[in-house]
């Protein structure tokens, strides 16, 4: 086990951040936890690197619990915060440098190692300048480079993609599948479901300091998730064709708004085929099937919607 | 290794933010320069230096006549022997700066001033104020228009030692002292910077994330705001002797060391106020506030008097680094000197180690 927090309970004075929180990942794993502002991620992380105390539970990093000061258990992971922490009017090469020598790289291996995150970050260019001229985008890689500079066993970034242009965020997912694909472990925070999609073979969703679903896409949206939509457009449709829609096995309803045809099924009844088969004497103007998302999954599981943070 | 690294870093980071090159160099010198200027302008050695005419009431034996027969104290003044009933006429009708009466042994010297004192008058209350110092029994009496202050305090009037050394401090000479020494308070600012940086803010959880012990951390850190501001403290020094011909004295080492002094001083304040206050500026805040209003009851060139609460602002720690400083180029009460370099040092250890120990709680 890389890491784990069991039933952790974490309080700011009356307000509960963390509900009972349990979390463990295994070696290899990227796990996702996805949540909107105020779930608690930052605290999670917060407790499991020991950051922050606990009001209850218990958290441990490599089977070890982290208090105090243990540099072998620091060594093995790389944390990178949510804000930027960075000395802003040194370069970039010389903040990575500094964070390669706390962690105990110099020399040629340091140097060359600089020169790497720099590269694959798309920040060579930028080496000697100070990240106080950067764009967000650059900082936020340039935080990420700061935290793998001793290529950690496992990585926890902070929502690591806030606010920036879609090509850095690009540019950091690719590296983080590359880190995962190398065998790093990886703790991935973000509000956005399809980055966690994206990354994550097991995701955790947090609302109000609790985890209400556990598992990967898949799995969580088919237990949250009865229901799925499927609009088909057609050209004149007949009484049969909607008779037969609704013969078909899982499916719910089917409603026409004039040639617009919208068929709810149970989830995961795989029946679309049959659908298209029925239709095919028609003229078929369009389908649009909607999968469902984890989006989906939390506006089901909480009535509120993940982005941003608000009340649907 | 770490505590180098993070020393290095530290170093480097504080000589790359313009801001505080800005604050701690080049605004201070920018300020030494106009000031400077047109203090040395105003006060241009002829016009310190031209003796005036000042009347003197007083036998030919008395210790104030003996006072003022010194060749340092005729630089300043002619002395002019009369009566007082004349001595009062001449300073009303402005043909001298002041008149000196001597009141007879254990009595107050009278000084009489025109209400509209000029920079002659300001140097006769000076001179005045020194005969008292080095042991004579005085007693200054202001005259200022019609009205009378008689202030107390007598002795036996008995003049052993030179009165002024033998060098006169110019304006500028003053005024570089108080400077350097209000500029070194500041760069307490730099140790502010480098533990708000280290300790507080996300850069420093990421700091306590990484295997660094407390002891390379907080040690490299500060040495990166002492090394940098004693830097900053000596570029003026150098500025103020090149530039301005500032005299520093023949104990060159004891005025550096005293530098020093205040700048650990200033960083353990600073430290200290951080780790109680967190928030950067907070602690600005209280320290620019603090910062001029300790330069202010130190005195710089203009004398002011605070009566009784001067025994308090003694402790000023502008004016404990400004007693050694004073005192290592014109000479100076050597027992009282120590103890202000002790007292200063103290402080900053005391501070220190308070900030130690609650940053040590606070980061358990
Ligand atoms: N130091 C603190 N003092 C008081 N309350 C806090 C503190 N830190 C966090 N909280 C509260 O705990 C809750 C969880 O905060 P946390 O930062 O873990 O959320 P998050 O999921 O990371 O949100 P975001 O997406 O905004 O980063 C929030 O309601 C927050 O206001
Ligand atoms: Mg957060």
């Amino acid at each position: 086990m890389i890491a784990s927090m069991t039933n952790i309970v974490k309080r700011y004075g009356a307000h509960t951040a963390l509900d009972h929180m349990n979390l463990s990942i295994a070696k290899g794993e990227t796990l996702g936890l996805l949540g909107p502002n105020g779930a608690g991620k930052s605290t999670a992380i917060r407790v499991l690197t020991g950051l922050t105390g606990t009001d209850a539970g218990e958290a441990q990093l490599f089977g070890k619990k982290m208090k105090g000061n243990q540099p072998e258990l620091k060594r093995r992971i790389g944390v990178v915060p949510q804000d930027l922490a960075l000395y802003e009017t040194l370069s970039a090469g010389d903040n990575l440098a500094y964070f390669g020598r706390l962690y105990g790289v110099k020399g040629a291996a340091l140097k060359s190692r600089v020169a790497e995150v720099l590269d694959v970050l798309g920040l060579s260019d930028v080496a000697k300048k100070a990240p106080k001229k950067f764009s967000g985008g650059m900082k936020r890689r340039l935080n990420i480079g700061c935290a793998v500079m001793h290529k950690p066993e496992l990585l926890i970034l902070d929502e690591p993609t806030v606010g920036i242009d879609p090509q850095s965020r690009n540019h950091i997912l690719d590296f983080i599948e590359q880190m995962a694909r190398e065998g790093t472990t990886v703790i991935y925070t973000s509000h956005y479901m399809e980055e966690v999609a994206r990354l994550c073979s097991r995701i955790l969703i947090m609302d109000a300091g609790r985890v209400i679903a556990e598992g990967s896409v898949e799995e969580i949206t088919r237990s949250v998730l009865f229901e799925e939509t499927m609009t088909l457009e057609v050209k004149d449709p007949s009484p049969t064709l909607l008779d037969g829609i609704k013969n078909i096995q899982g499916v719910i309803s089917c409603e026409a708004d004039r040639g617009r045809l919208t068929i709810v099924s149970t989830a995961g009844a795989a029946n679309m085929h049959r659908i298209l088969e029925l239709a095919m004497p028609y003229v078929v103007l369009g389908v649009t099937a909607h999968r469902p998302t984890l989006e989906d999954a939390f506006l089901a599981l909480t009535g509120k919607k993940l982005r941003d943070g608000g009340e649907a | 290794m770490r505590f180098l690294s993070t020393f290095m870093m530290g170093f480097k980071y504080l000589w790359k933010d313009p801001v505080m090159v800005l604050v701690v160099i080049a605004f201070p010198i920018a300020i030494i320069f106009i000031l400077g200027t047109a203090l040395s302008n105003i006060f241009s050695t002829e016009v310190i230096f031209e003796p005036a005419p000042v009347a003197v009431v007083a036998e030919a034996d008395s210790p104030l006549a003996m006072f003022l027969e010194y060749d340092a104290i005729q630089q300043f003044f002619i002395p002019e022997f009369t009566d007082f009933a004349q001595a009062e006429e001449k300073v009303a009708a402005g043909t001298v700066s002041a008149a000196f009466v001597d009141q007879g042994i254990g009595q107050p010297v009278l000084v009489l001033m025109p209400s509209h004192a000029d920079h002659m008058a300001q140097i006769a209350l000076t001179v005045i104020d020194s005969y008292q110092q080095i042991g004579a029994a005085a007693t200054i009496a202001i005259m200022s228009g019609r009205d009378i202050f008689t202030l107390t305090g007598l002795e036996e009037v008995e003049i052993t030692s030179q009165p002024l050394g033998i060098r006169t401090p110019g304006a500028m000479d003053y005024y570089a002292v108080t400077m350097i020494v209000m500029i070194l308070l500041f760069t307490g600012l730099n140790g502010m910077e480098l533990f708000h940086k280290g300790l507080f803010s996300e850069t420093g959880s990421r700091m306590r994330l990484s295997p660094i012990s407390k002891p390379a951390l907080i040690g490299g850190l500060l040495a990166a705001s002492t090394v940098t501001s004693f830097l900053q403290g000596m570029t003026t020094f150098i500025f103020t002797a090149v530039v301005y011909g500032v005299y520093w004295g023949e104990r060159i080492p004891l005025v550096i060391l005293t530098l020093f002094v205040m700048v650990l001083f200033s960083q353990a304040l600073c430290i200290l106020l951080i780790i109680i206050f967190e928030k950067k500026n907070v602690v600005g805040g209280i320290t620019q506030t603090l910062f001029f209003v300790t330069t202010f009851v130190s005195g710089g060139y203009v004398p002011f008097n605070f009566g009784d609460l001067e025994r308090i602002f003694r402790f000023a720690p502008n004016a404990l680094a400004q007693t050694v400083v004073f005192g290592a180029i014109y000479g100076g009460d050597e027992r009282w000197m120590a103890i202000s370099l002790a007292t200063l040092f103290g402080a900053a250890a005391v501070m220190m180690g308070l900030s130690f120990i609650l940053g040590r709680r606070r980061f358990a």
